[in-house]
């Protein structure tokens, strides 16, 4: 690669880049796995399980890489950090809800981490392009998942339709947030280390909208020459450490068992 | 009315040239769900690079009671390959 490495970038702002990454994958991952013994077919019972192992796989090679940067361990970031501190976006915060709900979540989710992950494979910051290189194998199979049940659920009956677009109308509004501009969003743009939020949200438009309203499901974005313009407002702040109560449950949750046994080792 | 899925037959190749062998089945909607659900239960261990699936309706199969069609009603043993060794493996093309 012809880039330069590291770049013109403070270590700050590329450690917040990682953590929003890191904490977004941790946080939809810990959801996820709560279908575990749960879903409503054996067979999406095992898949999000999976899937649930894969995010927080992915989750932790992020925190590798901001380790890289500050020496705190994926383990310190996890276990021992305080829900106040976590830069998730807003929307895997949600309650996994009815399964509609986390089927679409688990699309727009999937859609967005693609688009990125495809951008950061070019990214100045050579540790980012190659960490995206390896996950985006596992990512395209997430997204063939959770499109397939969009696709065939999104129209299928009259209780199939109803449920996903009481989905779509919750969870459409939030994944917005996937793309809150960041503080150094500008700092991390001119460095080259992504596109930039403004860029990843177009793109990811151009995608899930036709592949939503191919089935009949109604999303609030009218076309405006090639451009889509947005008709509700995003739910931003999580980046900004300003989260639901939900978070606060689910950090506890995950938190539970070190705190019990801080020295325990398995 | 039933809103159970169909199920599908798996059958999971391990190397190229291997048999396909029947692993289980998957409940699924169609053949390419059933394809993305099998991989999650059957290949995400077992080494894989191939799967099949295939509609349990699709397939058509004896009936256990119905014994007499495997029955061997006269000695038939001149058939066995006796008076010469078989090699144990053959070689895949």
């Amino acid at each position: 690669m012809s880039v330069p490495n590291p770049p013109k970038c403070s270590p700050a702002s590329l450690q917040m880049f990682l953590l929003a990454l890191a904490d977004d994958e941790l946080v939809l991952g810990h959801r996820d796995s709560e279908w575990t013994g749960h879903a409503p077919i054996l067979e999406e019972d095992i898949a999000f399980s999976n899937i649930a192992q894969d995010e927080i796989g992915h989750s932790l090679v992020w925190y590798s890489l901001h380790q890289d940067l500050t020496d705190a361990t994926p383990d310190t970031m996890v276990f021992t950090r305080s829900w106040t501190k976590f830069v998730c976006s807003r929307f895997v915060e949600y309650p996994k809800g009815d399964f509609a709900y986390t089927v679409v979540r688990q699309f727009l989710f999937d859609c967005a981490e693609l688009i990125r992950l495809k951008d950061l494979t070019r990214s100045s910051y050579t540790p980012l392009a190659q960490t995206a290189e390896r996950i985006i194998k596992e990512e395209h199979y997430h997204r063939l998942h959770s499109q397939g049940l969009v696709e065939r659920l999104g129209d299928a009956t009259e209780e199939s339709a109803r449920r996903m677009q009481a989905a779509v109308d919750q969870a459409f509004p939030q994944s917005l947030g996937l793309f809150e501009l960041l503080d150094c969003e500008n700092e991390l743009k001119t460095a080259g280390v992504f596109s930039g939020h403004t860029v990843l949200r177009s793109m990811w438009l151009d995608e899930v909208v036709p592949v939503l309203r191919g089935v009949s499901l109604k999303i609030p974005v009218v076309q405006d020459g090639a451009e889509y313009q947005l008709k509700c407002e995003p739910e931003d702040g999580g980046r900004k450490k300003l989260h639901t109560p939900h978070l606060q449950q689910l950090v506890h949750d995950l938190q539970s068992v070190h705190k019990l046994a801080p020295e325990a080792r398995w | 009315m039933d809103t159970q899925w169909e199920t599908f037959e798996v059958f999971h190749q391990s190397k190229r040239g291997d048999p396909h062998e029947h692993v289980g089945s998957v409940h699924a909607p169609d053949p390419q769900m059933a394809l993305q659900l099998a991989r999650d239960q059957f290949a995400r261990r077992l080494k894989c690079v191939s799967l099949w699936v295939v509609r349990s309706r699709d397939i058509t199969a004896t009936d256990y009671q119905d014994g007499s069609f495997f029955a061997q009603v006269t000695d038939k043993s001149y058939r066995d390959p006796k008076s010469f060794d078989a090699p144990d493996k053959l070689e895949h093309p």
